[in-house]
């Protein structure tokens, strides 16, 4: 009742950070909107004044004209007293020159994004030796979640926390499966395995459901469980479990690349189709396991050829949107195949939600959301940190992962007698390595992590749970 | 067109109009004057107003610029009309008309009065109208941005609107913030100014009400000789604190941060501090040489200079009566006008800087037919939509400026009083020459010529293009449409 007058329970002020951004691409232009939503100072560069102008016109930012890298355009823009400067331009050694001079010139935070094989390799190395707080690779880690996906195929949609102890799996509920019609609570006695279901998506609305909460055929749910255990989940509820085992991709780009790379290491077999001759080549070299065909990827007669009906996954990644929603759309026509697209920019979201795709993976959105965990775990305060953050169901859920540093007002107290904020779900807690799916005698310790859904935005602290 | 953030945005302005007619009631208080209650009730009728407007939540805060030039357009004529109201009701100012004419003056910070004796006003109604300068000068909606929480980036397209100047930068990334620090900056030096009127030793109200004048750059006197009866050194720091305000107020914000070096590298504050020195010269000159004292003449020149190229319009002397030189020159200067980004009107000195650079660019390429040359302000190039939107934002202020002189001509006063008055208000100036020369007034003129000059001063304050968007059909249309459409959808 008195807890405004408790300095340990008062929240400092949320003050924005002052954040510069350079290159105004699809990936700057994500991070403005929802750096901007978060309420942070945000200026960005870029050589292209219309782009610029555009931007600044929606957003309540600055914008500069110039080349990031350059000092005084980075004087301009105020270098000295901003926390970070993040770099996404076209060419990843602008991203990294720019860094490097900010590093000189202010103290403050940098990340650059790389995208180039042949430096992602270094990465750490360079992230290292440059300072930097952090090196992106959107097209990595788009590759890295086709590739969770292909490891369990009936899932749409995979993500990984605690450092891959405990995955979130989003799928659909089949007509007649044995889910439908159940109520959560019942769902630990009739299967008896430990698992949470932490989200659902039903005609568009997405709940956060209690245990009376009653499933549905057609609902797309997401459930929190330790990796074993939600392969084990799965088979019993009678999806497959097992990996794909050879998978077609179209085009070879750089994600392209990574995507086989990851496959191959673990045994399925790859086939590439690209239409550039002298990238084939070089495929070939990079990847001497993978079929690589020299060809168009969007010549049905091609595809047939080299058994589209037959091929158990397939991946457009081609750079056209477009392509790889048609793509898409004719391969689940003539074969079954688990099928993965990706989508680059999203200008007509609420179409591509209406199609039938399956899975979608939207690398602006994954890079997007690693760097917002990074600037959210900045402002927080020290007794708790930010490990991971998802976005969830279209931007509506956030699924965040905190790691417990200090005693607060949050540890130690049975969470039955927490006073939570509503639509707040704890979907586990990692103790050393042990994945623990809370019920309301278990508390927070010192050096857990935890991770909580939520249809909040803005959780900086794990003390924000709180209501 | 989202008509309901509009809607939204007019209650608002109303609300603080109302809180803002607070101040002339608590002067009418000071002086025992029974016209405060015409104040008061205009206030309660605009807060009523106000909050009906705000009541409803709009449903999207989207704010394209055509919103927002509305916005402002329909905010400054709704502002004027019920600023007017007061000095109707009490009965100050007998004609509607009239009353209007004088509180669009007001916060269009032009100056221009319709009445014959000023001293005759309440102290409440004087103050009122100096008041309307200094709400006038920053701008409206600039002081709703910054205490209002309007969610969204999208409002830059609000300041957009109502700043003077070809381009609208921010000075930090948030647009509350700026708005913020322009305000300071603005409040600061007004309050600098008045402690120094009266160290001065000018009364308390004198230095308040003139203070207010000098700061939005609007020219209200509340004397009849406006400020030839004031000593010398109350004169200097007028003629200082016009010239200071007319500088692009981008300038203390890089002094306030210390990056002295930048501020005094602005190209447009360098010629505007070069055309009032050379302008100030020639007419100390002319003065001398028709035997005037030189402290005299540099005082008098410095302030007529000062005060018209910032747009202020207060006089110290009668320069009507001055050499024919010295009268072209002041004339030359209502359209050069202030900085951008000052409280100051007219054509702006920066616009002028770039017709320059593009009358040069144009020459050497008769020269060099093939050549490449990009313009440069303060070593940055100008994109081209910029220029173009200057060359045809001074022939559209050419094509208002020879309809108005025409329109007011039918009446039959000269052609020095006809081009001046519409040159002194549309560049918001306050006094021309001849029949409107610094001792005289605009009461003179029809009903139909002073709704042309209001109409004049509204666009010249809000650089026309905002204020002409009304009378677009498309405008109109799209409101009117949208409404059927709102009301069939709640039919069903």
């Amino acid at each position: 009742m008195f807890s405004f007058m408790n300095p340990g329970k008062s929240k400092p002020a949320k003050k924005g950070l002052k954040i510069i951004i350079v290159g105004c691409g699809k990936v700057g232009t994500t991070l403005v909107e929802q750096l901007s939503k978060e309420g942070h100072d945000i200026i960005i560069i870029d050589k292209n004044a219309k782009k610029v102008q555009e931007i600044a016109n929606i957003y309540d930012i600055m914008g500069i004209v110039g080349n990031g890298a350059s000092y005084s355009v980075q004087m301009d823009a105020g270098i000295e007293d901003t926390d970070l400067i993040i770099s996404v331009t076209e060419s990843d050694e602008l991203n990294l020159l720019c860094c490097t001079v900010a590093k000189q010139v202010g103290d403050c935070a940098a990340i650059a994004r790389v995208r180039t094989p042949d430096y992602s390799k270094e990465a750490g190395y360079l992230r290292e030796k440059l300072g930097l707080a952090m090196i992106i690779n959107p097209e990595l880690e788009a590759a890295r979640e086709a590739a969770r996906i292909l490891f369990l195929p009936s899932a749409l949609e995979v993500n990984s926390f605690a450092h891959g102890q405990a995955e979130l799996i989003k799928f659909a509920i089949p007509a007649g499966n044995i889910l439908d019609g159940l109520q959560i609570a019942e769902l630990r006695g009739k299967i008896e395995t430990n698992i949470l279901v932490c989200g659902v998506e039903r005609d568009g609305e997405v709940h956060i459901p209690s245990g009376d909460f009653i499933l549905q055929q057609g609902d797309v749910i997401s459930v929190v469980a330790s990796r074993k255990i939600a392969r084990e989940f799965l088979s019993h509820i009678g999806f497959e479990t097992k990996q794909v085992k050879n998978t077609m991709i179209i085009g070879g780009g750089k994600a392209a690349y990574y995507l086989a790379k990851n496959l191959l290491d673990v045994g399925i077999d790859v086939k590439i189709i690209e239409s550039n001759k002298e990238r084939c080549e070089e495929l070939s070299i990079l990847l001497p396991k993978a079929i690589i065909i020299n060809g168009d990827g969007t010549d049905q007669e091609l595809l047939r050829e080299e058994g589209l009906p037959y091929v158990e996954s397939f991946v457009p990644l081609t750079g056209i949107d477009e392509e790889n929603i048609l793509l898409t759309l004719h391969t689940r026509q003539v074969s079954k195949a688990k099928v993965i697209t990706k989508i680059n920019r999203i200008n007509f979201k609420d179409v591509i939600a209406k199609l039938d795709l399956g899975s979608v993976i939207y690398p602006r959105y994954i890079t997007s959301e690693a760097i917002i965990a990074y600037v959210r775990a900045r402002q927080a305060s020290l007794d708790s940190n930010i490990e991971t953050l998802y976005h969830m169901f279209d931007h509506r859920v956030e699924a965040i992962e905190f790691r417990v540093y200090e005693e607060s007002a949050v540890t130690n107290i049975p969470l039955k007698d927490l006073a939570l904020k509503k639509d707040l779900l704890f979907c586990f807690i990692n103790r050393n390595g042990a994945i623990i799916l809370p019920n309301g005698q278990d508390s927070i310790q010192v050096g857990d992590t935890v991770m909580v859904v939520t249809t909040h935005t803005g959780f900086n602290d794990l003390r924000d749970i709180l209501a | 067109m989202n008509s309901s953030i509009i809607r939204f945005v007019l209650g608002y302005v109303l609300k603080m109009e109302a809180v803002l007619m607070l101040l002339p009631c608590i002067v009418a208080v000071l002086y025992r004057e029974q016209t405060g209650f015409a104040y008061l009730l205009v206030a309660a009728v605009s807060m009523a107003f106000g909050t009906l407007m705000t009541i409803k939540k709009p449903k999207s805060h989207v704010f394209y610029l055509k919103e927002g030039c509305v916005a402002t357009a329909l905010s400054w004529i709704f502002l004027s009309f019920f600023g007017a109201l007061p000095f109707w009701i009490s009965g100050e100012i007998p004609s509607l008309i009239d009353a209007l004419f004088e509180t669009v003056s007001g916060f269009t910070t032009t100056g221009s009065s319709i009445l014959a004796d000023v001293e005759a006003l309440s102290h409440c109604a004087l103050f009122w109208r100096s008041f309307t300068h200094w709400i006038g000068g920053m701008g409206v909606l600039v002081f709703l941005l910054a205490v209002i929480p309007l969610s969204g980036g999208s409002h830059i397209n609000l300041m957009r609107a109502e700043s003077p100047g070809p381009s609208v930068g921010k000075l930090v990334p948030k647009i509350k913030y700026t708005a913020q620090i322009l305000y300071i900056i603005y409040f600061g030096m007004t309050i600098v100014e008045i402690v120094l009127l009266l160290i001065s030793r000018m009364p308390a109200f004198d230095a308040i009400t003139l203070s207010f004048g000098t700061a939005g750059t609007g020219g209200f006197g509340i004397k009849g000789d406006s400020l030839a009866s004031y000593t010398a050194l109350q004169q200097w720091i007028v003629t200082i604190f016009m010239i200071l305000f007319g500088v692009n107020f981008n300038a203390y914000y890089l002094i306030l941060f210390r990056k002295f070096k930048k501020a005094l590298q602005m190209e447009e504050v360098r010629a505007y501090f070069a055309i009032i020195f050379v302008a100030t010269a020639i007419i100390t000159g002319s003065l001398v040489g028709g035997n005037m004292q030189f402290f005299d003449a540099l005082r008098h020149a410095a302030f007529q200079v000062g005060s018209i190229i910032t747009t202020t319009g207060y006089a110290t002397v009668n320069f009507d009566a001055w050499s024919q030189t010295c009268r072209a020159i002041l004339v030359l200067l209502m359209f050069v006008g202030a900085c951008a980004g000052s409280t100051g009107g007219g054509i702006k000195v920066s616009r002028f800087i770039v017709m320059v650079k593009t009358m040069i660019k144009e020459l050497n390429s008769y020269i060099h037919p093939k050549s490449v040359k990009k313009i440069k302000m303060d070593d940055k190039p100008i994109e081209h939509e910029v220029v173009r939107s200057i060359n045809v934002y001074f022939i559209t202020f050419m094509i208002i400026f020879v309809a108005s002189v025409i329109a007011i001509s039918f009446e039959g006063h000269d052609l020095v009083t006809n081009f001046t008055a519409i040159a002194a208000t549309i560049n918001n100036i306050g006094p021309g020459l001849s029949m409107v020369g610094p001792d005289c007034n605009f009461g003179f003129f029809s009903d139909f010529s002073k709704l042309v000059i209001i109409f004049d001063m509204l666009a010249g304050r809000l650089e026309l293009f905002p204020l002409l968007i009304l009378f677009h059909p498309a405008i109109w249309k799209e409101l009117f449409t949208q409404k059927i459409t709102m009301r069939r959808k709640k039919k069903f």
